[in-house]
């Protein structure tokens, strides 16, 4: 494989998209082997390998394309520019946002490239639990394989770990918790640590400069801007997908596209709201249900030297068991923004506190972290407003806890001085004997915590018994001959780990599944 | 309202922040709304009137938010940082809001230290669309 330095100019593939505004008034008809609903993680690849085999395929993504020179490395730009709703994502109860991209590329464009292989552990479990035995860890294996050769993922090397990640890593050491670099899908990293904003300068292996590309050079017709809507249904197939497309000034113009395959890969949010909408595909009364989301937050601390944890790659390292995510199971790693992520993730006060606390930090840790949550929540459309129910599990507070326990262990092991904890009412811990008492004395609550969701999962369950799931081993709906989902909303239970390269390789894995049935 | 609530949230007065009157804070909040759909938008307004007038009542100050004296002011925002799920819901909000938009203005994330957007500046180069794998002995053998 041709390797691109930086002293050589860009290859010349080209990525050809349809933009709203270049379609024609009265719209488009299109036909096409298949079709694929949304551009990231899991249409993306779907959309190449299908087109690797030969299929005509068209991809239709709701959100527009931006392209890289576009991006500012500004975070509120990328924010009203990338992602759904602006970032203003809510759960119904207004205390957790739930962050999904909504561009060409999906949510790997706005991601921090993190990627982790689903524990072989969560593997066994989909077999045994939801008969899902063709994903053995075995089975798998070669396509996580693939995507890593293909999306160059590697562990961050010493030079892309910065102070922060380096504490974070010494510090779990000496406390005695796995820790480990991170993977990232990315080529010659340019450590300007704005993943969040979308890489500027495509070194970020995401779809929008990898699969969408390379599914364009093989014919794929990618339209952006185009929200599919409804479905026509015959005799329990989907023949025709209807869309529209939306331009920058709101004008609209109608897509239809007949193909006998349809690939649905909007989203844990989207997809399922999709089939409510069209109420097909819902025998089980499932759609929608089994939301989870890896619940985050950010824990803060406050170093005795300057660490610049904003310098760098967005996230170096992480600590925590991830071979076996179980109940109270917690991943740590370590990732910095700026100032304004800062001020969201934590309570640093009011006033002279709020100054005092800001301008420490220079000298602040910081780590995201993520649990094994419970399938608790719901996505449904109430009164024309999309709606997701979820709220912390009192089964999943302790997991939180004990995120909270280890992160402050390791920060004062790696030399802390202070640790604020991600409350919305200023919390600290001001030594290591503190720590049990501080975070024994939380208890779980709405609007307690500051929560934000980067990996929406769960709400079209896979599963051999189609009365206690939506979408069958093959990827394939229970309800619907033709209809495929390759997005997170698949899986059963949650991962612990970031899902990118798990969705990458499950979608690469149901793609054969598609081709092998035609 | 707000910019009641940022003069005592953000105090940059004898500090070498940015001075808020030098951010475009106001109207970086609104872009933000902006992307709030009506009903979500008309909940917002219900909750910052509730924050607003509340101090008539909670606390007994008799008087707005916007017209109370800095000291009231903190006190009463302490008051709902304290309080039960609404009240904190609300005053988190105002929070959230002031801090995205005092802090997105790049000058003031300067001032701490942070580098802000750097790809340009530095002139990085762009590595373009990756090349086509090459049909790897990729085709993977059904399970």
């Amino acid at each position: 494989m041709t390797k691109p330095s930086p002293d050589t100019p860009p290859p010349l593939l080209v990525l050809k998209v349809q933009q709203p505004a270049d379609m024609p008034d009265r719209g488009l008809t299109l036909d096409a082997d298949a079709v694929v609903i949304g551009s990231g993680a899991g249409g993306a690849v779907a959309a190449y390998e299908l087109c690797r085999a030969g299929a005509k395929v068209v991809v239709l993504e709701a959100g527009p394309y931006v392209k890289s020179q576009q991006f500012t490395e500004r975070l509120i730009d990328a924010l009203q520019t990338l992602y759904e709703e602006g970032g203003n994502q809510v759960n119904k109860s207004g205390d957790l946002v739930v962050l999904q991209g909504k561009c060409l590329g999906g949510s790997t464009v706005i991601n921090a490239a993190v990627c982790f292989r689903a524990p072989d552990k969560v593997l066994e479990a989909w077999g045994e639990d939801h008969g899902l035995e063709d994903l053995s860890p075995e089975v798998m294996a070669p396509y996580f394989d693939k995507v890593e050769k293909n999306l160059r993922i590697h562990p961050n090397g010493p030079h892309e770990i910065n102070l922060n990640g380096r504490l974070i890593m010494q510090g779990a050491k000496n406390v005695g918790i796995p820790t480990a670099p991170v993977s990232r899908n990315i080529e010659h990293c340019a450590l300007t640590g704005h993943c969040l904003s979308g890489c500027k300068t495509d070194r970020k292996q995401s779809m929008l400069v990898t699969y969408l590309p390379w599914a364009s050079e093989l014919g794929a017709t990618i339209l952006s801007g185009t929200r599919a809507e409804t479905f026509e249904v015959t005799n329990g197939r989907v023949t025709q997908v209807n869309a529209v497309a939306t331009d920058a000034n709101g004008n609209t113009k109608p897509v239809v596209v007949k193909a006998g395959l349809v690939v649905v890969a909007a989203g844990a949010v989207q997809t399922p709201l999709l089939f409510q909408k069209n109420a097909i595909g819902n025998s089980s009364g499932l759609v929608g249900h089994n939301f989870a989301c890896h619940p985050s937050t950010a824990m803060i601390a406050v170093h005795k030297d300057d660490v610049y944890g904003w310098l760098g790659a967005t996230i170096t390292t992480y600590a925590g068991n991830i071979e076996d995510p179980k109940e109270g199971s917690f991943l740590l790693e370590a990732g910095f923004l700026g100032p304004m992520s800062l001020t969201t993730a934590s309570d640093g006060g009011v006033g002279r506190e709020y100054i005092d606390f800001i301008q420490k930090s220079n000298k602040f840790l910081a780590a995201v972290t993520l649990i094994h949550d419970h399938n608790v929540g719901r996505v449904y459309m109430e009164n024309g407003r999309k709606r997701i129910d979820y709220d912390l599990d009192d089964r999943d507070f302790p997991s939180l806890q004990e995120a909270f326990r280890n992160a402050a262990k390791i920060y004062f092991a790696a030399g802390a001085e202070r640790v604020f904890l991600p409350t919305t009412r200023r919390t600290m811990i001001e030594s290591p004997d503190q720590i049990d008492s501080v975070i024994n004395s939380l208890e779980n609550g709405k609007h307690r915590y500051k929560l934000t969701s980067y990996h929406p999962q769960g709400t079209m369950r896979m599963g051999k018994d189609p009365k206690k799931s939506v979408v069958g081993p093959d990827g394939r709906m229970h309800d619907l001959d033709n209809v495929y989902v390759v997005d997170a909303s698949l899986f059963p239970t949650t991962l612990l780990v970031n899902p990118q390269e798990t969705i990458y390789a499950m979608a690469s894995y149901l793609s054969d599944r598609m081709l092998a049935r035609a | 309202m707000f910019e009641r609530f940022a003069e005592v949230y953000i105090p940059t007065e004898g500090t070498n922040l940015k001075p808020l009157s030098e951010v475009p804070y106001l109207d970086n909040i609104d872009r933000v709304l902006a992307f709030l759909d009506a009903p979500t938008l008309d909940e917002f307004h219900t909750g910052m009137k509730l924050f607003d007038y509340g101090s008539v009542v909670v606390g007994f100050y008799f008087a707005r938010f916007a017209n109370l004296s800095p000291e009231n002011r903190l006190e009463y925002i302490h008051r709902w940082d304290g309080a039960g799920e609404t009240q904190r819901a609300i005053v988190g909000l105002i929070e959230k809001l002031v801090a995205v938009g005092y802090w997105q203005d790049v000058e003031a994330a300067r001032r701490v230290g942070y580098q802000g957007p750097v790809s340009d500046e530095a002139r990085i180069l762009k590595l373009g669309n990756a090349p086509m794998p090459i049909a790897m002995a990729e085709e993977i053998e059904a399970p």
